[in-house]
């Protein structure tokens, strides 16, 4: 018997049975949707961590202040410590492994312009700061050496305090009013989206040595910079220099330890272990989708076996006008895939369109999360409802193809 | 030097088990049966005629003797020369017709021709509708199997079986499941068969069906008993007219 005859015969099945066909591969039609959503969100939070950290720039660098847990702790969850000094970063500067090395400090208080308010982060860098996240100005201007000098009080912000305090008027020239302190706007930059994790856009910038006035103290809340070679060359730099001024024994791995109060992270980092846990955890689903294409394909197995029961007959008149073992075997085989593959592809279809539905609303929150249409994961789940069809199809199918002629005949 | 038989059985033992237990069905049974011969095995039921079609069919396989198809030995033939056999030399109506369900008369006789290694695609349908066209169906060609009366779809079951034009076609109570009409009408369709050349080997146990053949063997108890040239030979298509 030809394919062509075989998928002929099977669409004959599948459609004269009808509600039973349907019933049959709705468990593939929720296993492989189950995997093809699961992967499609997993794809898009990729998308989005690692969209993060890679607008850096591999090469960026980020060190924070205060003692990590024995794993490194998650990166700037010890705002308010004071190890990283002011002298530090000076240290830092004469490194030749790192440019761009921009102390940042965190201010506090509410933006208001006019009857709007808004609630910004408000960090005080040097004019390093721009170029080591890579910032671009989209109007008037940065600041510069000549305003850190003056300590003067003026401000960089971002497009999403331009929408919230200025409803998308012209900022440049107008006054700001951060707690009882006013700075005047010179400039905004052009969207970044997020960066180690903070919203850059919804940010104000003001010169590093006018917020050092304000808050009259001799540490900062970070550094950033940018490696001018080897990023794991610059990291060690960095914490050689920093251990000596802090009088830390260095760890015998070279590994961060309990010792360190500081920690210090390259994008290319983050971007590996945020890579690694978003990659584990779309495994770990797509493993539990999976289980339901098993169940799926049990309920296939089940079906066809009561199938090659009932159409006992059916197989010895076949075997009677001339059928062979292969035959009746490809036959049951060919259905059970064609139904598996069925169930494959629409399974495929309620998975994207979901998939797409969830993307379309989780954008209103989270910009960067992008719908992603992967052709392999496709390919893959049909793949895989095909494979599925065929593993739990082959024993019904053995079962009917080993059926002696006249015996199948006389079934009753 | 004589032709070589179509069938030709020596000493032909059958015997099936169940639980270790033997229950024979034929004893020594010899048999040659002639390209073109229209031959009724007729018994009454449980004297092994069915077995002896079903072994002589390819459908069963004997426990002991010899069986020769056209001069070959079939004893140690593997399943798939059994499979083409079937497609290609032999072909059967049955007594319970054993059409496919929910399927109509054009796809039930193309059904054959799938399974023919030889036949070409583009051949099919012009071969089953000549097929059903001989039985006289064309009226019903695009009816759904169980849309027809008993003697219909037993003449579908015939069209099936002459669609590969098999040179042999057995014949398994044909008439047992249709009324006396119908029943004269599908061997009116057999002796048309045969007289255009085909082989026909009818099992029944009712001796005015096997008196339309022109050899009766009679089988009585696993042996057979008689084999005589019918000489008051019934003609379905007289009988007919005279209805």
């Amino acid at each position: 018997m030809r394919v062509q005859d075989l998928l002929h015969e099977a669409g004959h099945d599948i459609t004269a049975n009808r509600s039973r066909s349907l019933l049959t591969i709705l468990g593939i039609v929720i296993g492989v949707g189950a995997v093809v959503l699961m992967t499609g969100i997993g794809n898009s939070m990729r998308g989005v961590i690692l969209g993060q950290i890679s607008n850096l720039g591999p090469k960026a660098v980020a060190i924070w202040p205060g003692k990590q847990g024995p794993e490194g702790g998650a990166p700037g969850m010890n705002a308010g410590a004071d190890s990283l000094k002011i002298r530090d970063v000076e240290a830092l500067q004469k490194l030749e492994t790192i440019t761009d090395v921009a102390p940042m400090v965190f201010l506090s208080g509410t933006a208001s312009y006019g009857k709007e308010e808004a609630n910004p982060r408000i960090i005080g860098t040097t004019p390093a700061g721009y170029t080591s996240r890579n910032m671009e100005i989209a109007q008037g201007r940065f600041h510069d050496e000549t305003d850190e000098g003056g300590t003067r009080p003026v401000a960089v912000i971002g497009p999403d305090v331009v929408k919230d305090l200025f409803a998308n008027n012209d900022p440049i020239g107008k006054r700001i009013e951060v707690g009882t302190n006013r700075y005047l706007v010179i400039g905004v930059f052009k969207p970044m989206g997020s960066q180690f994790f903070q919203n850059m856009d919804d940010l104000i910038i003001v010169p590093f040595s006018t917020a050092k006035s304000l808050l009259a103290r001799d540490y900062v809340d970070m550094v950033s910079a940018q490696a001018t070679g080897d990023t794991d060359d610059a990291i060690s730099d960095i914490e050689h220099t920093l251990r000596r001024r802090h009088n830390i024994t260095p760890p015998v791995t070279g590994k961060v330890t309990d010792n360190d109060d500081f920690l210090v992270r390259s994008a290319g980092q983050l971007q590996e272990i945020m890579g690694t846990v978003t990659l584990a955890l779309t495994l770990f689903i797509s493993l539990i989708a999976a289980v339901s294409l098993v169940v799926g394909g049990i309920g296939i197995m089940n079906i066809m076996l009561v199938s090659v029961t009932e159409r006992t007959r059916e197989i010895g008149l076949r075997k009677a006008l001339g059928a062979r073992e292969r035959d009746i075997m490809m036959q049951f085989l060919i259905d059970a895939v064609s139904l598996t593959f069925l169930g494959g592809l629409v399974g495929l279809f309620c998975g994207l369109w979901l998939n797409l539905l969830i993307a379309v609303i989780v954008q209103k929150y989270l910009a960067d999360f992008a719908f992603i249409l992967s052709p392999t994961g496709i390919v893959l789940s049909l793949l895989m409802a095909g494979a599925t069809g065929l593993i739990f199809g082959i024993v019904p199918a053995r079962r009917a193809a080993a059926l002696n002629p006249i015996d199948a005949l006389r079934y009753e | 030097m004589p032709p070589t038989p179509l069938i030709e059985i020596r000493q032909l033992n059958k015997s099936y088990f169940n639980d270790g237990l033997e229950t024979p069905v034929l004893h020594d049974v010899n048999l040659t049966i002639q390209d073109g011969e229209f031959v009724a095995i007729m018994g009454p039921s449980g004297s092994g005629k069915s077995t002896l079609m079903h072994i002589l069919g390819f459908l069963d396989r004997l426990t002991t003797g010899q069986y020769l198809f056209r001069g070959e030995p079939t004893e140690s033939m593997d399943p798939d020369t059994l499979a083409r056999i079937r497609a290609t030399g032999v072909s059967f109506v049955f007594q319970a017709f054993n059409l496919l369900p929910r399927t109509s008369v054009l796809d039930n006789v193309l059904l054959p021709l799938y399974y023919h290694p030889t036949i070409p695609v583009k051949e099919r349908l012009q071969r089953a509708r000549r097929a059903i066209e001989d039985v006289d169906l064309m009226d019903r060609i695009d009816f759904q199997s169980h849309q027809l009366s008993g003697g219909q779809k037993q003449r579908v079951a015939i069209a099936r079986a002459l669609v590969t034009e098999p040179g042999v076609i057995f014949a398994d109570e044909p008439t047992g499941n249709l009324d006396s009409r119908s029943g004269i009408q599908v061997m009116a369709a057999l002796q048309k068969l045969h007289a255009e050349g085909h082989t026909i080997i009818l099992v029944t146990h009712e001796r005015i069906t096997a008196e339309h053949a022109e050899r009766i063997i009679a089988i009585h108890d696993g042996r057979v008993t008689g084999d005589e040239r019918n000489f008051r030979r019934r003609l379905a298509k007289e009988e007919l007219s005279l209805k």
